[in-house]
């Protein structure tokens, strides 16, 4: 139960727009998130990303976070240049999603459940 | 997302920037979208898929330094510190010092303050924080509370300020986060004894008062206002800011003085003259008297002079007291009275004073005073013969609780009861008529004192005294009366009656119903043989009127003997 976000519509980046929950994913959905430790964009998109899986798939995701300063071969192996980016592992195909995540319309269609939105 | 302080040093790259360093990045970065992302200042890091390192944007070494300085800095005085966006969300949280994570934080990112489980903050509180957040206002020492998986309560201070970007827009706020618990702790267990000398200042039973120098109360217990509502009376809920001798001053009716007696000992005590004032008053309440004891001593302590007044009700105190005064009293006005009586009765007795004789009683005390000195107290005894028929008579008795039995005897042996006397009465009335002999048998039947006078004296009293006279010409004539009554009843009336109306004027004589009459004596009285008096006698006993044994009687229920008796008791009873 969130309260209404006092800043909601402020800023253009990270526009929350409030849209009724999609369908149930009957998956567990597996996320990779690649991050730059405590760097801006990182922290922005670890907390964007946390918040659309807390609102949109509840308990049915599994979010891993993968520092690339501390295990950059990681990275490497699953062929993230940049970072932040955001790797949807399972269901496949894997899909890719770089940024701050800001936008969260192209987050939940990488997800797989951005059909249901409008 | 660990707390990581030194990932600069961990940077290859992390010094590097300029134009190499851009070319260096398009070297490696070559689809669309990666691009684009980095022109729009999204991307924090590229990694080198040839060297198996990453290395941080020029932004973000920037801001990961920074960063690190800041951290530095608030190692000194917090445990955490945080991040939120701009709406309010956690971006961040980690610990400023290395291998400080967060123990119980780890929800944190994504969730706003207000909704993390913090118990202390109530929903109205909350509601203020975030206006303040709008205003972009900065927050200092929010302390909050949780009870952690293990069930213990964690306490931490949070304090944040908002950011913003080169164009001033909002950010966000960031801020730091401490772990007060221990100090909360201590704090606890610091005003614990505090704690409890407020508790048992509350408790107490006593209305305790702390007044400064000027009379006002600046500390009362609750009892003090308690008491307001149950009694009045001076100093009855003086509340904490008002002037307790004010109060006292303008007591007014029954109250007024104890009034200006209590404000004078206030004073008394603030000026240090005494060091102690005890006050005890009465009020009345609704529910009654109430009595108060009022104690003011000087509060110790260097600081400024102050006093402590404590009012007690000690109404149930003084009902307990004043009962057990009251037993005590009573007990001894009780030992005053008997011994009064006691040592007045040897006393009159002892001066021939003793007047339980109703015949001596009934004469004037003025006209008897030569009388009463020519009056002895003696004791006669049970069998003893005061006088033998046509003896002269020595002295008259006057009895107190004696009984005489007067018989006349048969040829000196067989003798039969005409008249008994006791305090009703007198033995020797002969002497009164002109006889100096006696005509009957005086027998002592009950031990007791009487009064005795000597012959000659009695007749010279005689002569003096009208009075006396007429007393003993209507006793005598009584007498008489009985004693004719008597011997018709004899005649006529069966022995149970007979016995029932003996015993009667026996009680009327001696004043008790009880006393010893022996079978003989009874026999004698009724002129019959022994067998008939122990017939008659069991007759009585048998309808419970009566107890006898061994010569002693009591008489159980006087009305019935009464019905039992025969007329006679009470056509001569009232003579």
């Amino acid at each position: 139960m969130r309260k209404a976000d006092p800043g909601g519509g402020e800023m253009s980046r990270t526009r929350t727009k409030r849209t009724a929950s999609g369908p149930a994913v009957a998956t567990i959905v597996m996320l990779r998130l690649y991050i730059a430790s405590d760097a801006p964009n990182s922290v922005r998109a670890v907390a964007n990303l946390v918040a659309i899986c807390n609102e949109h798939l509840q308990d049915k995701f599994k979010l891993e976070i993968i520092d690339v300063l501390e295990t950059p071969l990681r990275a490497v192996t699953d062929g993230i240049l940049v970072t932040p980016s955001l790797a949807r592992v399972s269901p496949s195909p894997m899909v890719k999603v770089i940024g701050d995540l800001g936008d969260k319309r192209t987050v939940l269609h990488a997800l797989g459940i951005g059909e249901s939105i409008e | 997302m660990k707390s990581n302080p030194r990932a600069l040093d961990r940077n290859p790259v992390g010094q590097e920037s300029g134009p190499g360093f851009d070319g260096r990045i398009l070297q490696l970065v070559k689809s669309v979208p990666e691009l684009r992302a980095i022109e729009s200042g999204q991307v924090d890091a590229v990694v080198d898929p040839a060297t198996g390192k990453a290395f941080l944007l020029p932004d973000a070494q920037r801001a990961l330094r920074e960063q690190a300085r800041v951290r530095s800095l608030l190692a000194l005085s917090s445990d955490w510190c945080w991040e939120q966006d701009e709406h309010y969300r956690f971006v961040s949280l980690s610990g400023t010092t290395p291998g400080n994570s967060a123990p119980g934080y780890e929800g944190i990112i994504g969730e706003l303050l207000w909704d993390l489980p913090f118990d202390n903050v109530q929903e109205v509180d909350w509601d203020a924080h975030q206006r303040r957040l709008q205003w972009r206002a900065t927050f200092r020492d929010l302390e909050l509370r949780r009870t952690d998986r293990a069930g213990g309560v964690r306490w931490v201070s949070i304090s944040g300020e908002p950011t913003f970007d080169e164009q001033d827009q909002f950010m966000g706020y960031r801020g730091t986060m401490r772990d007060i618990t221990l100090r909360k702790q201590s704090e606890f267990l610091a005003q614990k004894p505090i704690r409890l000398a407020c508790d048992t200042l509350e408790a107490l039973a006593i209305q305790v008062c702390v007044l400064d120098s000027f009379g006002t109360v600046i500390m009362a217990n609750k009892r003090s206002g308690a008491f307001a509502a149950g009694t009045r009376g001076i100093g009855a809920g003086v509340p904490e800011g008002a002037n307790y001798l004010g109060v006292c001053d303008r007591a007014r009716g029954n109250e007024r003085a104890d009034g200006v007696a209590i404000a004078a000992g206030i004073r008394q005590v603030i000026a240090g003259e005494s060091p102690l004032f005890r006050h005890e008053y009465v009020c009345n309440s609704p529910s009654g008297r109430c009595w108060f004891n009022l104690t003011v001593t000087p509060f110790p302590g260097d600081g400024a002079t102050r006093v402590v007044v404590l009012r007690e009700n000690v109404t149930e105190r003084k009902r307990v007291d004043g009962a057990a005064r009251a037993v005590v009293s009573r007990k001894k006005a009780a030992e005053r009275e008997r011994g009064e009586r006691v040592r007045g009765l040897d006393h009159r007795v002892a001066k021939g004073r003793f007047i339980a004789n109703s015949l001596l009683a009934a004469l004037p005390r003025k006209d008897t005073q030569d009388l009463h000195a020519g009056l002895e107290p003696v004791t006669l005894t049970c069998g003893e013969v005061l006088y033998e028929p046509g003896e002269p008579i020595r002295h008259v008795y006057f009895p107190n609780d004696c009984l005489v039995s007067l018989l006349a005897t048969v040829e000196g042996r067989d003798a039969l009861e005409v008249g008994l006397v006791g305090r009703e009465g007198m033995v020797g009335v002969s002497l009164a008529l002109g006889m100096d002999v006696s005509s009957v048998r005086a027998l002592v039947q009950r031990t007791g004192t009487a009064m005795r006078m000597d012959a000659a004296g009695f007749r010279r009293e005689l002569r003096k005294s009208l009075p006396l006279q007429r007393e003993l010409y209507r006793y005598t004539h009584a007498k008489l009366a009985q004693a004719r009554q008597t011997a018709a009843c004899n005649r006529f009336h069966v022995v149970e009656a007979r016995l029932a109306r003996s015993l009667l004027m026996a009680r009327d004589r001696v004043g008790s119903n009880q006393f010893l009459l022996t079978q003989e004596f009874l026999a004698d009285m009724l002129g019959v043989r022994r067998v008939a008096v122990t017939k008659a006698a069991g007759t009585l006993q048998h309808r419970k009127l009566i107890s006898y044994t061994r010569g002693k009687i009591r008489i159980l229920d006087r009305k019935g003997l009464k019905a039992a008796s025969c007329g006679c008791y009470e056509a001569v009873k009232d003579l």
